[in-house]
């Protein structure tokens, strides 16, 4: 009992977090191929993004010549991600106005 | 811990999961916002409390409620059949997705991190401060990245508006009506 006690409260592995940002990261990409509504790829791109901040924080907390370097490029990701949304929503908006549709694979105007 | 990352991790990948198949965009929305709540408890996890803090205020926050108002200006009603919202690349795109993440956590798993331990990271905001600015032994090339963002975001804010700003004399109310 004691001894599992011990189990439930031992430090993780570092790779327990890169395989659930691996994961997350996979589901991310699933998601940006399959899906047609633009706003959703959106989303998804956002769960890439995230699963790499994870994988970078990680890294940073358990590596120990890394310096925490991770977080700092975290922070930058976070704001570029950030930046990401608003130009991307921004474009969804102005397709919808013209093209009345925001599926992806309605939007051809560049299809020779 | 490992209650406290079994938790997390299923909350995590859970709601990934439902983004992608959800069938109301709305759900997709809010779903993604547990998954980033999910990724915040995994920053404290980590210690790494002010970036939990960035990450509930950016993306929980701010992030969701953009992609909510852009949902709220682009989506129409629609049936809502779970062929229409996906497009022709369903297994193939899971067949690609599932290499990927196979790959990826092969690679990291059998890689030899040599000595790691938790407890390295820069728990004070302080600390982290000095790293983005690249005081104290941090990587110099912080200092730049800090300025590039910054015009980087003022950027995009103007791109932004420009984008989507509705010309003049373009139809009256196009795009909100129906």
């Amino acid at each position: 009992m004691q001894q599992f006690l011990d189990s439930l409260n031992a430090t993780l592995p570092l790779e327990g977090y890169l395989v659930v940002g691996a994961v997350m990261f996979a589901i991310g990409a699933w998601g940006a191929i399959i899906r047609r509504n633009a706003v959703v790829v959106f989303m998804c791109i956002e769960l890439m993004i995230n699963a790499v901040n994870l994988s970078l924080v990680a890294f940073a907390d358990y590596l120990p010549n890394a310096g925490g370097a991770g977080v700092g490029y975290a922070v930058l990701v976070v704001a570029v991600a950030a930046a990401e949304v608003a130009v991307g929503l921004a474009i969804a908006l102005a397709v919808y106005r013209s093209r009345k549709t925001v599926n992806v694979d309605e939007i051809n105007l560049m299809k020779g | 811990m490992l209650i406290a990352f079994i938790f997390l991790a299923s909350m995590t990948l859970i709601s990934a999961l439902a983004v992608v198949l959800s069938r109301n965009v709305v759900h997709s929305a809010l779903f993604m916002s547990g998954s980033f709540l999910g990724v915040a408890g995994f920053f404290v996890m980590l210690n790494a409390p002010a970036l939990a803090a960035f990450q509930v205020l950016i993306y929980v926050g701010a992030v969701t409620v953009v992609i909510l108002f852009g949902i709220m200006f682009t989506q129409r009603p629609q049936v809502r059949r779970f062929r229409l919202i996906i497009n022709r690349q369903m297994w193939s795109g899971l067949f690609v997705a599932l290499g990927v993440g196979a790959f990826l956590a092969y690679i990291l798993s059998i890689q030899d991190w040599v000595g790691t331990s938790p407890g390295y990271g820069p728990r004070e905001t302080a600390e982290l401060g000095e790293i983005l600015l690249g005081l104290n032994g941090a990587p110099e090339i912080f200092s730049l990245l800090f300025e590039v963002i910054s015009v980087l975001l003022l950027v995009a804010v103007v791109a932004a508006i420009v984008v989507s700003r509705r010309k003049t004399g373009e139809g009256i109310d196009r795009g909100v009506e129906e």
